[in-house]
């Protein structure tokens, strides 16, 4: 395979092609946050939580999607890259429902983590919330997609790694949303017996029936700044 | 690695087949039923919510039975710079419904739509395929009359 040149934060690499930058980075202990990326998943592309500057290139790209490529010179903490990171994180917080303390899962969510680590603060945007009536129908998952980010880690969870294709996105804009048939509450027989979308949700939005209490043991975390 | 590519076309391919067989469905019922997206999910080999969630993404498709004529008013930023608004409220006014509804006696449906194309002679509406430009308030009734 052929081999790339290329440097990250001053410091001269070489990886593969058809890397991206974000799998290069981690290979060389460079933390790049991301929400909608897993490794085990294609990546979705979704959040724009890792961000990074590449020298020339007129916009910000998303670390997780974009293949490396000859003589790239890329920056995952410059100060234009920080600033746009942590935008997006109090833009998602923002439409979110925001009671992280209300929430079980608030001392393990991905979301309030990144937050913690970036400092967002309390949003300064006062945008429209979305709130849906949580979905326990099914006796296998719990669906509170009050919470969701639509960062469709389910989607392609389900789809990729247990092989079935419960969930879609329907509507546009705001309205988007997570939804099974033609948006329908939750209740699918091939869910027994299977969590793999519950482990890959990044926050709340999906969990177990009787989870409640178990998953605040996590280490608090608050957001300053 | 490099599955980047391979995934994305593929999805691409079961979709451009969706959206023209929609299409088609849309035409032919004037909506698109459970039915028909149960039809073309089991086709297509796609899920369900894949095909509803495409038939809810496009603003010229509906997934409810629609009245004889369909008034699409365009909500985009251009056309909102030149007063939509006040094109959206007449047609409330005349007919008394508001966007997403039909009237009783089937003979509008109103919905709001993204850009159609003509920002120029904006603000801009359509009834079923015409296209109807530099909208004045005053220009709206004599429009509506002409449809029965
Ligand atoms: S529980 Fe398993 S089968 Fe059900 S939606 Fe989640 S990943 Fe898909
Ligand atoms: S339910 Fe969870 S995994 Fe699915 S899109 Fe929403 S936040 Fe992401
Ligand atoms: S992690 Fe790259 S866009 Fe979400
Ligand atoms: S913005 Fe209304 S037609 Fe383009």
């Amino acid at each position: 395979m052929e081999q790339i040149a290329l440097t990250i934060n001053d410091r001269q690499l070489s990886a593969s092609s058809g890397m991206t930058i974000l799998e290069v980075a981690k290979e060389n202990s460079i933390d790049i946050p991301a929400l909608c990326y897993r490794q085990e998943l294609s990546p979705i592309g979704a959040c724009r939580i890792c961000v990074v500057e590449v020298e020339r290139s007129e916009t910000l790209v998303g670390s997780c999607h974009t293949p490396i490529a000859q003589g790239m010179v890329i920056h995952t903490h410059s100060k234009k890259v920080l600033q746009v990171r942590k935008t997006m994180v109090e833009l998602l917080l923002a439409s979110h429902c925001g009671n992280c303390f209300m929430c079980d899962k608030a001392n393990i969510c991905e979301l309030r983590s990144i937050a913690t680590d970036l400092e967002v603060g309390l949003p300064r945007f006062q945008v429209k919330k979305r709130y849906y009536p949580v979905e326990d129908a099914s006796p296998f998952i719990v669906r509170d997609l009050t919470k969701c980010i639509l960062c469709r880690r389910c989607v392609s969870a389900c789809n990729e790694i247990k092989k079935e294709k419960v969930f879609g996105i329907a509507y546009r804009g705001f309205d988007s949303k997570v939804v099974v048939d033609f948006d329908q509450p939750i209740d699918k027989d091939v869910c027994r017996d299977c969590d793999v979308c519950i482990s890959f949700c990044p926050t709340g939005a999906l969990s177990k029936h009787g989870e409640i209490g178990e998953e605040k043991k996590g280490e608090p975390l608050i957001i300053s700044g | 690695m490099n599955k980047i590519n391979g995934e994305i076309y593929m999805q691409n391919k079961e979709q451009k087949e969706l959206l023209v067989r929609l299409g088609e469905a849309q035409n032919k019922f004037g909506y698109l039923s459970e039915k028909v997206m149960i039809e073309l999910a089991e086709s297509l080999d796609m899920s369900i919510s894949d095909v509803y969630g495409v038939a809810t993404f496009y603003s010229f498709f509906s997934i409810r039975p629609q009245g004889r004529n369909i008034i699409r008013i365009c909500k985009s930023v251009p056309c909102f710079l030149k007063n939509s608004q006040v094109i959206i409220e007449t047609v409330e006014k005349e007919i008394g419904i508001k966007p997403g509804e039909t009237t009783p006696n089937g003979k509008f449906s109103f919905h709001l739509t993204n850009c159609i194309g003509v920002c120029d002679k904006a603000p801009a509406m359509m009834i079923n395929s015409e296209v109807y430009i530099d909208l004045t308030p005053n220009k709206i009734s004599q429009i509506l009359k002409a449809h029965k």
